[in-house]
């Protein structure tokens, strides 16, 4: 084999080896953090064995006969047929290697199905590019009014959490590797899965079925929380708006905020100065009539569909390098003036589209009778921006 | 040294490349466009690489002299027929400009392999033959589902003007000729092909004739006044039968699983079931604008009909009513799908709910978050 061939080989192969040893994986599908992932991963294991066995046998024996009986102007050897022992057993080992294998995987698919023993239910909807959760009244967990939230999903540990999916435009993906495989987010249906998680922590995930520009930034996070974590974070949830201290920065943020977001972005009990609610209007300028209702945002810990924290990285680093029994302290501690990632959200505020890829340019939106899909420019002061900021660190 | 067909895909390849480069000076968003060129620039290069290594695919012997009489063709003027349409598809609608497109295409492709296929070798018979091996496969599917398609159009049109006893027989009618000249076909095995290319030609054509002529006399009087009055569209959600809402129920569905709620009526009492959830619920929540489907499954003795309150329409005064939306009226037994979507969050002041008309107490809350 010809000297650069060989060092170019050995390199590829060196980086697939490195690759595959990463620390920082928070999407390895080969660690399993729940009861359903373990299932997946009860069933992958032993079937990736065999495979691996098998594509090593088949790549050894091609590699042989290529190099062995490589054409070197010899006649071309007896060709064999007609010998019926060989090809049934051919046939056959590969069919019982494949029969096994779907009796494990048909049980596994229907234990992922099961919906019957579902302890918690929450809404998913999708839409491009960020995922809504909303949590309907179940008294057991403390929720006495409807919860909704956007980017994290925050769920209670060794609790059975049924996902009730769907998608306001195009078909999604839910997948957070740690917890269960995919499901598709489909609308006009309303599709299940499984999860339930093991310990505390945060689990990171991606949107899985191309959605447009921004498929890759639509992230997700599921926060597990131990039972009594979950019920302070329910009870944050549904705690009545606070308005801003009078004559604050803030307040003044609070001003800008109804003049310019409350367009497409709720915040439940924020009041007009009139004194009725500020009702968001996104079905009048957004596409999917929808944009993420931004009450409490500074109890999640990101923001945009989850591309962007709303933690510096040091106070990020806190939360996810916590081991479990800290997570939910952290993780409820919220985002806090000094721990604010200042320079991504100001970023946003200031200009959206040039932060995450949406169809957001005015002079494109004819097809899409004049609605954004996604956060567009808004040509916001630095001052009003400053004011915003102050604001939005409010929404605790 | 170069082949027709490599000079044809290079062009074509070159061009696709000076489109991409001016696309890339004149359009700021080349997302579809600088993909859609990339594409056909690969295509392209594909195929002027097999034409190349193919020799457009001819096994004549190049020495041999080929025929150089042609035969008359439709073609250069379906061409022109197509690219008028074209033309005037640009100034007055889409269907007329891509019918021409269509036209375009079809003409251009059946000119260019009658113009290869007269070249193919000195023996007409055997040219003719080879067109035929490589057109008919596509010909024959696309011009008998046009051909169907026409029938079918037509008859529908009759249908549509007979009134609706007549259509009934003619339809009983009709499907007794299709039987009796099939069955004909079937035991006379050799019958002239002639004779039942004439028997399908005149039932066409005279298919065709009556969808003319119904055509032009219009709808019957009763599709027109319901197509003048909305009755299909407007829905009667009050509990007593609505005369058109109400004409040919539907009570059975293929939208089973993957819906929101199924809202059961029983013994009295109305009552949500959600995947999920093992109990009965009083209310169900739906995401704000999007389509969400529901069941509605009448489990009580009479006809009932599940109508959603969709709160009061933004740009009414306070003492409007309500806009609704609702089912039909189901039998004991009977179920029916109903599609919300709700683009307001409800409040205190803003609310929906779902109830059982003429029985307005029997009510499932809708949260909208």
């Amino acid at each position: 084999m010809h000297k650069t061939l060989k060092s170019t080989f050995v390199v590829f192969l060196g980086s697939l080896v490195a690759a595959s040893c990463a620390t920082n994986a928070p999407q390895d599908t080969w660690q399993p953090k729940g009861p359903n992932a373990k299932l997946i991963d009860d069933l992958q294991q032993p079937v990736f064995a065999v495979a691996g066995i098998i594509g090593l046998i088949v790549a050894a024996a091609v590699t042989y006969t290529v190099i062995k009986y490589r054409d070197r102007g010899q006649p071309i050897p007896e060709q064999t047929h007609g010998k019926p022992a060989l090809e049934i057993t051919l046939t056959v080992i590969p069919a019982l290697i494949l029969a096994v294998v779907a009796v494990f995987t048909f049980g596994a698919i229907f234990k992922l199905a099961k919906t019957d023993d579902t302890e918690m239910i929450i809404n998913v909807t999708g839409q491009q590019w960020w995922w809504e959760y909303d949590y309907p009244v179940q008294n057991e967990f403390g929720i006495t009014s409807p919860i909704i939230s956007s980017g994290q999903l925050v769920m209670p540990v060794g609790t059975k959490v049924l996902l009730r999916e769907t998608s306001r435009d195009v078909i999604h993906s839910y997948w957070i590797p740690a917890l269960n495989g995919k499901r598709d987010a489909v609308p006009g249906r309303v599709q299940t899965l499984r999860l339930e998680a093991d310990e505390p922590g945060i689990y990171a995930g991606q949107c899985t079925e191309f959605c447009g520009l921004s498929h890759a930034n639509m992230r997700m996070e599921a926060v597990a929380l131990s039972k009594e974590d979950f019920a302070k974070w329910v009870a944050n949830q549904q705690a009545p708006y606070v308005a801003p201290a009078k004559d604050s920065l803030a307040q003044q943020g609070e001003t800008v905020f109804l003049n310019q977001c409350v367009r497409c972005h709720q915040v439940n009990g924020l009041m007009r100065a009139d004194g009725t609610p500020a009702i968001a209007a996104p079905d009048e300028n957004v596409w999917s009539g929808a944009a993420p209702n931004l009450s409490h945002l500074m109890s999640r810990n990101t923001f945009a569909g989850a591309a962007f924290d709303l933690l510096s990285k040091k106070c990020r680093d806190e939360v996810w390098g916590a081991p479990s029994n800290m997570v939910g302290a952290k993780y409820l501690a919220g985002v806090t003036e000094d721990c604010l990632n200042q320079k991504d959200l100001r970023a946003w505020l200031r200009n959206a589209p040039e932060m995450k890829p949406m169809y957001a340019n005015p002079a494109d939106l004819e097809i899409s009778n004049g609605k954004y899909r996604g956060m567009p420019y808004l040509a916001l002061s630095e001052d009003d921006i400053n004011k915003l900021v102050a604001y939005l660190l409010t929404l605790k | 040294m170069f082949s027709t067909g490599f000079k044809y895909f290079f062009g074509v390849t070159v061009l696709s490349v000076v489109a991409l480069v001016m696309s890339v000076a004149l359009f700021k968003n080349l997302a579809l466009i600088g993909v859609a060129i990339t594409f056909l620039i690969a295509a392209g290069a594909l195929l002027t690489g097999l034409a190349i290594i193919t020799s457009d695919g001819t096994t004549r012997d190049a020495n041999v002299q080929t025929s150089d009489m042609t035969t008359q063709s439709l073609w250069p003027l379906v061409t022109g027929i197509g690219t008028v349409f074209l033309a005037l598809g640009l100034v007055t609608s889409s269907i007329v400009f891509f019918g021409g497109v269509v036209v375009l295409l079809a003409a251009l492709s059946e000119w260019m392999i009658q113009a290869w296929s007269e070249r193919a070798s000195s023996d007409a018979s055997h040219n003719a033959e080879a067109r035929k091996r490589l057109l008919n496969p596509i010909e024959f599917p696309v011009l008998a589902a046009l051909g169907l398609g026409v029938v079918i159009f037509a008859f529908s049109r009759i249908m549509l003007t007979v009134d609706k006893s007549t259509g009934a027989v003619l339809f009983i009618v009709v499907g007794t000729l299709v039987l009796v000249a099939g069955t004909l076909f079937a035991i006379k095995p050799n019958m002239k092909r002639s004779v039942g290319a004439a028997i399908c030609a005149l039932g066409a054509i005279g298919i065709i004739a009556g969808g003319v002529a119904s055509a032009v006399s219009g709808e019957r009087e009763e599709l027109v006044l319901a197509a003048e009055e909305g009755h299909f569209t407007h829905k009667e959600c009050g509990p007593e039968e609505s005369k058109y809402f109400d004409k040919l129920k539907e009570e059975t569905l293929s939208l089973r699983s993957a819906v929101s709620a199924t809202i059961i009526y029983q013994d009295g009492e109305l009552i949500a079931n959600i995947q999920g959830l093992n109990k009965p619920q009083k209310s169900i929540t739906v995401p704000r604008s999007n389509a969400t489907n529901i069941i509605f499954r009448n489990a009580t003795e009479g006809e009932f009909r599940l109508v959603v309150d969709l709160g009061k329409p933004k740009t009414e005064d306070k003492d409007s009513h309500h806009d609704v939306d609702c089912t039909q009226l189901i039998e004991t037994g009977g179920e029916q799908s109903l599609t919300l979507n709700i683009p307001k969050s409800s409040s205190a002041d803003n609310s929906y709910k779902l109830f059982i008309a003429g029985a307005e107490d029997k009510q499932i809350e809708v949260v909208v978050p």
